[in-house]
């Protein structure tokens, strides 16, 4: 609908502001396919697994429509369940954000081998957590190369135990979140003008000057929304915390315990329960960094794009 | 004569000098031997097409480029080993690279802040500042909310907060339209009179660095083709190049005939015309005869030592016309007048002698 054919409608009817919206742009029916696919699979299985949840089963029943929650906080076991997904998610998102940053930083303009070096990482996107798991067995394993290089070395007597434990699942999701984080950096350090570097340093500014008042605060968009992702990403582990984990102790992570509770135990209501707490959690982090960006930054993108 | 001369402040610098600046780019040279002298308060200008090496030697003396040699000296100190934080030079660039994520008083403040002087003090000079750029209202805004013009002048008021003694620009105006360019140009010229600073600016744009400058560098593939004030540059070109690129456009491949002291004789497509000799000529040898479109005098067919040629366009150009005129074989002549000619007329075209300037033939 072009503007004046608006503007003409609005003085010929001038009494009804609402009419307008009445006249649906056809081309918003593109969308329906879309649309139909996050209700059917999105909102569906979500609006099911939350009136599950509230349903409780067997022995929660008596307890009312918060049975299955009251079951899940109720037992230290599965609270612990929380403290050891965040326990994984939270260092690998911070050490993967700052392994990526000045990696992206670095990267951003082009540079001799640059697209070997960016395939390289980028890789791993291409393996799965389960072919990743594998090859760590191999790799990590008492025999593995990592082992055998660090006995060579005389760094260590003993081969280092960095399977099925805390250690596996922490490597494992720094390699296989990696990816998606320095692609996602490497996105917004290239958007940044080179110029202001260099207007930067002629106006005086120092390397730290120019890191702390340039390029970070240019930078923090992209850090929150990486760093949401890959925390995401990474709350929700499940095969590499049983792979390469110990998922009857240090690595029980919340999926898992959703898991135990719905396949193991049969209790489709907890095990809902357990998943809606798990998205809970994820929204209220990635909320809080996304609040981050708020400030001038998020000003000068909005009000500036007139 | 010099506009300089009416500066009423002091200048910072007492000299700028560039010594035999190289600078290579792969194999290529981009600035070969760049020598130059600028004492305080001059308005420098370097000129040439893009990709003449300007740019190059304006990024060297800002020390955002290493030369492959040469030296850069301020006051007679060598400072070509410092990086650019150390230099203290003002620098405004072409696309203004104001940080977007800081509001305009933080944008100007930038090189105070970084200096560590007090707030107080940041927020005084700062203030001062937009005042010359008449920018005071807009402290608060952010870049992306700016024009295109206030946004070069938080730029101009930026590089001149922290009291450069020496301002560097690259191409500044390239991004404005053509109403607010002549603006700026007025206020660039100003801010750097009024407050004693030496400039070094950058231009593809002929007109800009003739209105603007003490003194012209016209640059060609790396080294100075001529450098002069604008006077000297407009009116004595040194090489084809330089006329061709102020506005000599008018090129005729001629054979030069009888050489007379600086007066030569010279024959194109069966006309014969008089010129004035430029540079080393030899009787029977290939030359280039050029002449400015307003110095074309359009006469009545068949006035005699002319050149008679048909109109075939004619261009409405504000203060008169711009007429290209077919003199056949395929030589055209572009003409300014104030008279009005039709497409179609036919006419006769007179090049003065003392405005026609004859070039050997380019070989390189």
């Amino acid at each position: 609908m072009s503007a004046p054919a608006a503007r003409r409608e609005a003085v010929d009817s001038p009494p009804a502001p609402t009419r307008r919206r009445r006249r649906l742009d056809p081309a918003l029916l593109f969308i329906a396919p879309a649309v139909a696919l996050v209700l059917a699979l999105f909102v569906y299985p979500f609006v099911y697994g939350l009136i599950l949840s509230f349903q409780p089963y067997g022995e929660h029943e008596a307890d009312g429509a918060l049975g299955s929650y009251l079951a899940f906080f109720g037992d230290p076991r599965e609270r612990l369940s929380i403290w050891n997904t965040l326990r994984l998610a939270v260092p690998a998102t911070v050490i993967d954000v700052g392994l990526a940053l000045p990696l992206a930083y670095r990267l951003r303009r082009p540079v001799p081998g640059q697209r070997v070096i960016t395939a390289l990482f980028v890789i791993p996107l291409t393996l799965g957590t389960v072919l990743i798991a594998e090859g760590m067995l191999q790799f990590f394993g008492p025999a593995g190369w990592v082992n055998k290089t660090l006995i060579a070395f005389g760094l260590v007597q003993q081969p280092v135990q960095f399977l099925h434990n805390y250690l596996g699942t922490l490597i494992s999701l720094l390699i296989s979140d990696f990816p998606a984080v320095f692609l996602l950096l490497l996105g917004y350090a290239s958007s940044i003008d080179p110029a202001l570097d260099r207007a930067a340093r002629v106006l005086g500014a120092s390397w730290w000057q120019r890191t702390w008042r340039v390029t970070l605060p240019m930078l923090a968009p992209g850090i929150a929304v990486a760093a949401a992702l890959s925390f995401v990403a990474t709350f929700s582990v499940f095969p590499s915390a049983v792979l390469v984990g110990n998922p009857a102790g240090e690595t029980r992570v919340i999926a898992f315990a959703a898991w135990q509770a719905a396949y193991e135990r049969y209790d489709y209501s907890e095990g809902s329960a357990i998943a809606i707490v798990m998205g809970a959690i994820e929204l209220a982090l990635v909320g809080a960094a996304l609040s981050l960006r708020a400030g001038g930054y998020r000003r000068m993108r909005t009000e500036g794009a007139r | 004569m010099s506009p300089s001369s009416r500066a009423t402040v002091t200048p910072k610098l007492k000299s700028l000098r560039v010594r035999e600046l190289t600078k290579r780019f792969a194999d290529a040279a981009a600035v070969r031997g760049f020598d130059l002298e600028v004492s305080g308060g001059e308005f420098i200008s370097l000129l040439g097409p893009s990709g003449c090496g300007k740019t190059t030697t304006l990024n060297c003396v800002a020390g955002l480029l290493e030369p492959d040699e040469g030296a850069i000296e301020i006051d007679g100190r060598d400072i070509t080993p410092f990086p650019p934080e150390r230099r203290g030079f003002g620098m405004v660039f072409q696309n203004y690279a104001l940080f977007p994520h800081l509001d305009v008083s933080r944008n100007v403040g930038f090189g105070l802040e970084v200096r560590g002087i007090a707030h107080s003090e940041i927020g005084r000079r700062v203030a001062r500042a937009l005042e010359l750029v008449q920018l005071g209202g807009l402290a608060k805004r952010y870049p992306a909310q700016l024009s295109g013009g206030q946004q070069q002048r938080v730029a101009l008021a930026r590089a001149i907060v922290t009291e450069p003694p020496l301002i560097l620009m690259d191409e500044p105006l390239s991004n404005l339209d053509a109403k607010l360019r002549l603006e700026m140009r007025l206020e660039i010229r100003r801010l750097h009179q009024s407050l004693g600073l030496t400039t070094l600016y950058v231009t593809h744009d002929q007109e800009e660095a003739l209105s603007l400058a003490d003194r012209v560098v016209l640059m060609r593939e790396g080294v100075v083709e001529q450098a002069g004030t604008p006077e000297e540059l407009y009116a004595q070109p040194r090489s084809l190049y330089v006329a061709n690129f102020l506005g000599y456009r008018n090129l005729v491949p001629v054979e030069v005939g009888e050489i007379r002291g600086d007066t030569v004789s010279v024959a194109a497509n069966g006309f014969l015309f008089t010129g004035t000799r430029r540079g080393t000529l030899a009787e029977g040898g290939a030359a280039v005869a050029t002449i400015r479109p307003k110095d074309v005098q359009v006469v009545a067919a068949g006035s005699p030592g002319c050149i008679a040629a048909a109109i075939e366009l004619a261009e409405f150009v504000g203060d008169g016309f711009e007429l290209s005129a077919d003199a056949g074989s395929g030589q055209r002549f572009i003409a300014r007048t104030t008279d009005r000619w039709a497409v179609g007329d036919h006419v006769a075209l007179r090049l003065p002698p003392e405005r026609l300037l004859v070039f050997p033939s380019e070989v390189r």
